[in-house]
């Protein structure tokens, strides 16, 4: 008697071969995209969202065309970040272009679709298992985004991933082996740990980590003009990867946020200048070593 | 997942998949060499694994545009999308539709016409979705 392996197909259904055909689509779409940056940490609260904001502009300043998805569904920030909260998909003769800042900053979120305070939903046929789905139908969407927009020539293309230390090698199978990564954490052992885990669950994927950074790691008093301790001096956990700069906690920059405004050289605040710097690493970093073969996808 | 005829240990050929109904999806299989043909009736979480992932039983493998459902059901029914006063779309202009993730097409739909609406524009077309993608800053 024939075995699953001798017969040829599916019969018909065709489930994997849909599955298959969704997969290279996202490979087709992201092929102007030169370097995909996931910004992670495992943590939720260290600022991964607004940093990641904060680069795009830096990056940009330095000539790069940057666009940013923002992979956190239940909990989107870039639309209100990137003052797109106004902004709808329209669908163009190919794909769906790419909304943009006034800076000219891409940007994809559940927040342009979904205004506040509504939650993402998801309807089951099943009653009251919706937990036992969210995950795979939460990544059948970020997919669908992926393989849908028109991200055209990109040098960079951000990922503003949610919190979750396991779930970042899921977002590292999603995005495929060539997707660096930048994790952020905060000057606490609490922070630090879990970025710790984070790392450690990376190390066993093939995605290069360029190294993690220190996010307000001080307060700036705008009085004395000094920064100062937020978080206890010392921390004990240690993180076995590069440290691509640290930030300062900026009231400015919180505010601007709120506003949907984004830092420049006009309005720039205290944090700024570390976040150029920052930037500046990446690209030194990224432009380090050239992708091997299977980080190509 | 594949069946096979043991009669005749050859592979089973889907004939037909009907939409589900309360969760549960209907796939008729027949065996190419006998005609032996069978059900399988899957119960709703069997339904729910295919659906999760954003495809359909015997659809055609194009993965352009997914099929996973919208994730904001209850607000779409607030905004009336696809209700009452809603505007007609071109044949073009639903085909462009198209090149939008599922998910998103119906706030897209109900934005647009909220656009054109305000606009005093009766239908939507191609031109209307290039003023709307002008107007977005896309």
């Amino acid at each position: 008697m024939k075995g699953y392996y001798d017969i040829v197909g599916d019969g018909g259904s065709d489930i994997l071969e849909q599955v298959q055909a969704q997969q290279e689509n996202v490979v087709r779409s992201l092929s102007g995209v030169r370097n995909l940056l996931a910004i992670g940490s495992g943590k939720g609260g260290v600022g991964k969202s607004t940093l990641t904001m904060q680069l795009a502009c830096a990056l940009r300043e330095l000539g790069n065309a940057v666009s940013i998805l923002d992979a956190d569904l239940n909990g989107p920030s870039q639309a209100r970040l990137g003052g797109l909260q106004d902004r709808i998909l329209v669908p163009g003769e190919s794909g769906a272009p790419v909304p943009t800042t006034r800076s000219g900053i891409g940007v994809v979120s559940m927040g342009m679709l979904l205004p506040e305070p509504h939650a993402v939903e998801f309807e089951s046929v099943t009653s009251g298992s919706s937990h036992t789905w969210r995950a795979t139908r939460e990544f059948t969407i970020l997919r669908e985004l992926l393989a849908c927009m028109d991200w055209g020539k990109l040098d960079y293309l951000l990922v503003d991933l949610p919190p979750g230390a396991e779930r970042i090698v899921q977002y590292a199978e999603l995005l495929g082996p060539r997707a660096l990564f930048v994790l952020v954490t905060i000057p606490s052992d609490l922070a630090r740990g879990v970025v710790a885990r984070s790392y450690d669950a990376l190390r066993k994927t093939t995605n290069r980590t360029l190294g993690y950074v220190e996010n307000m790691q001080g307060y700036y008093c705008p009085d004395c003009e000094r920064v100062k301790p937020l978080f206890p001096a010392q921390t004990q956990v240690k993180l076995d990867l590069p440290c691509l700069g640290s930030v300062p906690f900026d009231p400015e920059l919180a505010a601007l946020c709120d506003r949907g405004g984004f830092p420049s050289d006009s309005t720039a605040p205290v944090s700024w200048q570390p976040v150029r710097r920052i930037a500046e690493e990446v690209c030194r970093r990224v432009a380090e070593r050239a992708p091997a073969p299977e980080e190509r996808r | 997942m594949k069946f096979l005829c043991v009669s005749c240990d050859e592979a089973m050929k889907l004939i037909e998949a009907r939409p589900p109904e309360r969760g549960s999806l209907t796939v008729l299989y027949r065996c190419p060499s006998c005609a032996f043909e069978f059900a399988m009736l899957t119960n709703p979480y069997e339904t729910q694994v295919v659906a999760s992932l954003g495809v359909e039983v015997g659809a055609e493998p194009t993965g352009t545009v997914g099929a996973s459902r919208c994730p904001f059901p209850g607000l779409v029914r607030d905004m009336g999308a696809g209700g009452e006063g809603s505007l007609p779309w071109t044949p073009e202009a639903t085909s462009r539709l198209g090149n939008i993730p599922e998910f998103a097409r119906p706030m897209a739909k109900t934005g647009i016409e909220k656009f054109a609406k305000e606009r005093g524009l009766a239908q939507i077309d191609a031109q209307v979705l290039d003023q709307a993608k002008d107007f977005f800053g896309m």
